[in-house]
């Protein structure tokens, strides 16, 4: 059964991390996801939530009205745009003032939200959507034993009581969407849910990339081959930043860091260069995989 | 036409301040058969009392509304009041005019008219109240008492030191409970069994007491005085007539060290055939039917080791479970508690290093009866510890698992800090992570201020996260005293874990029509002033079934509990409760729906009249057969269908 969704691109995605977007694009499809564009959406309102929470309200609201306007369930691979319009979810329907409030306001554009629409990101419409079944169907060059690390983010894993993807404390999906692909993730490593650095990267970077250094030094001590992660915050930390990060711990830092999508590309047959890996300037191209036909 | 008289009580301010008292005085005296209304500003004293002797004699009344509080509260008192004035004690209705009305509004008016609809109501019901006379049951001089931990072990020995029959019925193999597992307790450091053993041996020998392990309940029926329960022995495959607890069986089992021992918590390991501790009562041997391979594939090599060890020949694989009855006059409830599961709460990190344990486990590890003969070893590696870290409140005072207290583990993780150190010596580091030390008991803030002084870091804050390094653990811990993160290393961390109800507590409430407390405990019947009662008559709870607390209070209760249970047993006959199921003869057709509905078999058919009729011994007043009799002649006494539809109809007027 096809599945078809509202891609909700957000702001990082489409301006710096162009790998996550390429390979999602590439990668759904042959799992049967229809990505279609919508015209309109705007800031997911996260940005804005220390300045003016009413607006960000407003902007979440407005973005989950629009998906509304086209009877589309949305597909928000940001992680923290993701938290963003699940908070508006979880504050318009606890609280009918506000969702009138938001109503009237959103009304200037003709729309209107009524919380018909639901909201997935990468995990969940793997892992609960599609289906680890499925998934193992379509695996063409299975990740033979790679060992990788997976890393959620923290706007994945809280607050719980708005409803999050993945359970808080001991978040497991994405280890098993790997085992799905042939890897052999470790389940359980000590700084599995550490920060990846990017929320202090704005007032103190220094102690961003520290977290980020400590981090991936603490995974390339363990011997792992790759980190893997959905949130392109973390990416961009992980990924764009590595050797800055190493510079402030003063580690020589090599992890590869993969967009999951990246790597379920790579294992369902999509060519390699079609997934945007030349873009991470992480050393991705150290590990070989089996070549796509 | 009735004579009727209302109360009006004030009940200090509780009433007063949000209902005009006079008001609804004034109101009640124009009701249809009201010849007097007064009100008072405590009904329930010794004044108020008079008043209403007074009024019933001056005005030749026959029956008596109070508005005030619950009937829960005082419906008791004021009937007493009105059979001593010369009112029959059925004819007193109570208008709840406090629970149900001062204490629920704010709005002066509006409450006042609702008291006044509600005064109304009960005057309609008391026009028809019938005069009710007691009747009386004989008391069966036995009780039942429902585990043998401490504070079953406890209440059995004073009802059977006070010449009552007692049934103490356990569901493992052996009496003894949690506290068996202990090594010392706080605050004295008394060895637990040293202290436990003697009154254990005492259940075994006492005349008075039949003991029932390996057993459960599986009905209980009746009512205060006469309750017949049922009971399942387990079959233990061991003829505990023979069995000597030499051990042999044991020692030959297949199974020998490769189960995990519940007794020691899993830090030790048991065969099939197995005794959970040296000190047993009793003394006896046990298949664990769910393990032996006997019994679960039916072959155990060429034939099975145990039976052919048993010199006694006490192995009996054709033992069957059996079902026994017995009848008792009144029942304690002393279940006892279980761990919170601290797997639950994957942050500790239980699940991902054997270096993680519970305190119960560590009481294991400390016993010289135990897996390790009282030596600290990290299970992981079995070297002793450089560093052990204690967590308290695992899950307790936690909006997200437990809220409450568990009472007992500030002083049990102080105790083990002191026996820690006694063992391990200075050069070990001893960290203990608390949200507040409460140390609330006699002499608990001695022994506090004794451990503090051994050398102990402090640190008040819960740690986030327990992290499972390669050869060590470690946790950040930010101490509120200091405004300062620590990053402890630590070899070994002990939860403290949160005390929980049983994990059947629910479905044996059910059994016993027990109520539970919002926590998930047995709900006492008053806090303060009843704290041994349920609301079953005749049911008593003991110990840590109706919440957390040590072996001190528990002791307290269940001796508590036995006085209130004798209280019922000395008696030779009780007075039953008039309010009760009745049939109009008239009506009855004999059709037999209401013996099937009753659950305490109080229906039955007159084969004769070919009419049905109640056992009032054991009708409970449930209501049941009532609701179900398709011709309407089963009724309640004073509860009749005409007296609560007036009832409606006047408030609703």
């Amino acid at each position: 059964m096809k599945k078809k969704y509202a891609l909700f691109p957000g702001c990082l995605m489409p301006t710096e991390q162009y790998g996550y977007e390429i390979s999602l694009r590439e990668a759904l499809p042959v799992l049967g996801v229809e990505l279609v564009d919508v015209e309109g959406f705007s800031c997911c309102g996260e940005p804005m939530k220390s300045v003016n929470q009413l607006m960000t309200l407003y902007l979440s609201a407005r973005n989950l009205a629009i998906a509304e306007k086209h009877h589309l369930d949305l597909f928000v691979p940001c992680a923290m745009c993701h938290m963003a319009l699940s908070e508006c979810i979880y504050v318009l329907e606890s609280n009918p003032a506000m969702k009138e409030r938001m109503n009237g306001m959103l009304a200037a554009e003709g729309l209107t939200y009524t919380g018909k629409q639901h909201l997935v990101h990468t995990v969940d419409l793997l892992y609960d959507h599609i289906g680890l079944e499925t998934i193992k169907q379509h695996v063409k060059h299975p990740l033979k034993g790679l060992k990788l690390a997976a890393h959620y983010g923290c706007h994945l894993i809280r607050p719980s009581e708005i409803g999050r993807p993945v359970n808080s404390e001991n978040p497991q999906k994405i280890e098993e969407i790997l085992k799905a692909l042939g890897a052999d993730p470790v389940t359980e490593y000590p700084q599995k849910l550490d920060c990846c650095g990017a929320p202090l990267l704005a007032n103190l970077p220094e102690s961003a990339l520290t977290k980020t250094g400590q981090k991936l030094q603490a995974i390339q001590e363990q011997g792992i081959q790759g980190l893997v992660d959905v949130c392109p915050w973390c990416h961009k930390m992980f990924d764009s930043r590595q050797t800055k990060a190493g510079e402030t711990v003063a580690a020589k830092l090599h992890v590869p860091v993969f967009y999951l999508t990246q790597l379920l590309g790579l294992a369902l047959g999509v060519k390699k260069e079609k997934l945007g890996l030349e873009l991470n300037l992480s050393p991705v191209d150290t590990i070989s995989f089996e070549e796509a036909v | 036409m009735r004579r009727i008289g209302v109360f009006v009580c004030h009940c200090g301010i509780n009433i007063a301040q949000t209902v005009d008292v006079e008001a609804v005085t004034e109101y009640a005296k124009n009701l249809d058969g009201v010849v007097i209304a007064k009100n008072y500003k405590y009904m329930c004293s010794d004044v108020g009392a008079t008043l209403i002797k007074d009024m019933i004699k001056e005005h030749k009344l026959d029956a008596v509304v109070i508005a005030s509080c619950s009937p829960r509260m005082h419906e008791h008192t004021f009937r007493r009041v009105a059979s001593d004035g010369g009112v029959n004690p059925y004819r007193v209705e109570i208008a709840n005019i406090r629970e149900q009305c001062s204490w629920a509004h704010t709005d002066k008016k509006q409450a006042t008219e609702k008291a006044k609809y509600l005064v109304r109501s009960a005057v309609s019901k008391a026009r028809l109240n019938e005069p009710l006379k007691t009747s009386s049951i004989k008391v069966i001089p036995e009780a039942l008492v429902i585990g043998a931990g401490i504070a079953g072990i406890q209440a059995s020995l004073d009802l059977a030191n006070d010449g009552f029959k007692v049934h103490l019925v356990e569901r493992d193999p052996s009496i003894g409970g949690h506290m068996a597992q202990l090594d010392k307790t706080f605050p004295t450091l008394d060895c637990s069994s040293c202290i436990l053993t003697p009154k254990m041996m005492e259940v075994a020998n006492h005349e008075n007491i039949e003991l029932l392990t390996y057993s459960e309940i599986v009905s209980v029926d009746g009512s205060i005085g006469n309750y017949t329960v049922k009971i399942r022995k387990k079959p233990r495959y061991v003829d505990v007539e023979k069995c000597t607890g030499c051990g042999d069986c044991a020692t030959a089992c297949r199974l020998k060290d490769r189960i995990t021992s519940e007794f020691n918590q899993g830090m030790g390991k048991r065969g099939a055939a197995y005794m959970p501790f040296p000190q047993a009562v009793p003394l006896k041997y046990c298949l664990d039917a769910s393990k032996c391979l006997f019994l679960t594939r039916g072959k155990c090599g060429d034939e099975p080791l145990c039976k052919k060890a048993c010199a006694q020949g006490a192995i009996d694989f054709d033992q069957k479970e059996e079902i026994i009855e017995r009848k008792v006059g009144s029942i304690i409830v002393a279940t006892g508690y279980d761990l919170l599961d601290p797997a639950k709460m994957y942050e500790y990190g239980y699940t991902t290093s054997p270096d993680v344990i519970t305190t119960l486990e560590l009481e294991r590890l400390i016993s010289s009866s135990g897996p390790t003969k009282g030596e600290i070893l990290r299970p992981s590696n079995q070297q002793k510890p450089k560093s052990v870290t204690f967590v308290l409140c695992a899950g307790s005072r936690d909006e997200t698992q437990c809220t409450w207290c568990c009472r007992i583990g500030c002083m049990s993780a102080l105790k083990h800090v002191y026996l820690l150190r006694e063992k391990l010596g200075d050069d070990v580091e001893i960290n203990l992570c608390y949200q507040d030390i409460r140390s609330y008991g006699k002499g608990y803030e001695e022994f506090y201020r004794n451990v503090r002084g051994l050398s102990t870091n402090m640190f008040r804050g819960k740690p986030s996260e327990i992290r499972t390094m390669k050869d060590h653990l470690k946790l950040d811990i930010f101490d509120t005293t200091v405004n300062k993160l620590f990053e402890i290393k630590t070899d070994l961390v002990v939860l403290v874990p949160a005390l929980v109800p049983r994990a059947d507590a629910q479905e044996f409430a059910r059994l016993l029509r027990l109520t539970l407390s919002g926590d998930g405990f047995f709900l006492e019947a008053h806090p303060k002033l009843r704290p041994m009662d349920t609301f079953v008559n005749g049911i008593f709870i003991a110990g840590c079934c109706q919440g957390p607390k040590d072996i001190q209070d528990t002791v307290s209760q269940a001796s508590g509990a036995a006085s209130r249970a004798a209280t019922i047993l000395s008696k030779e006959e009780m007075e039953i409760d008039p309010l009760i199921a009745a049939v109009d003869e008239d009506i009855c057709t004999g059709c037999g729906i209401c013996i099937e509905v009753c659950p305490y078999e109080a229906r039955s058919l007159n084969e004769k009249t070919k009419v049905a009729e109640v056992n009032e011994a054991l009708c409970a007043g449930c209501g049941g057969c009532i609701a179900a009799c398709p011709s309407n002649a089963s009724i309640h006494k004073n509860f009749t269908k005409k007296q609560l539809l007036n009832q409606v109809d006047e408030i609703l007027e």
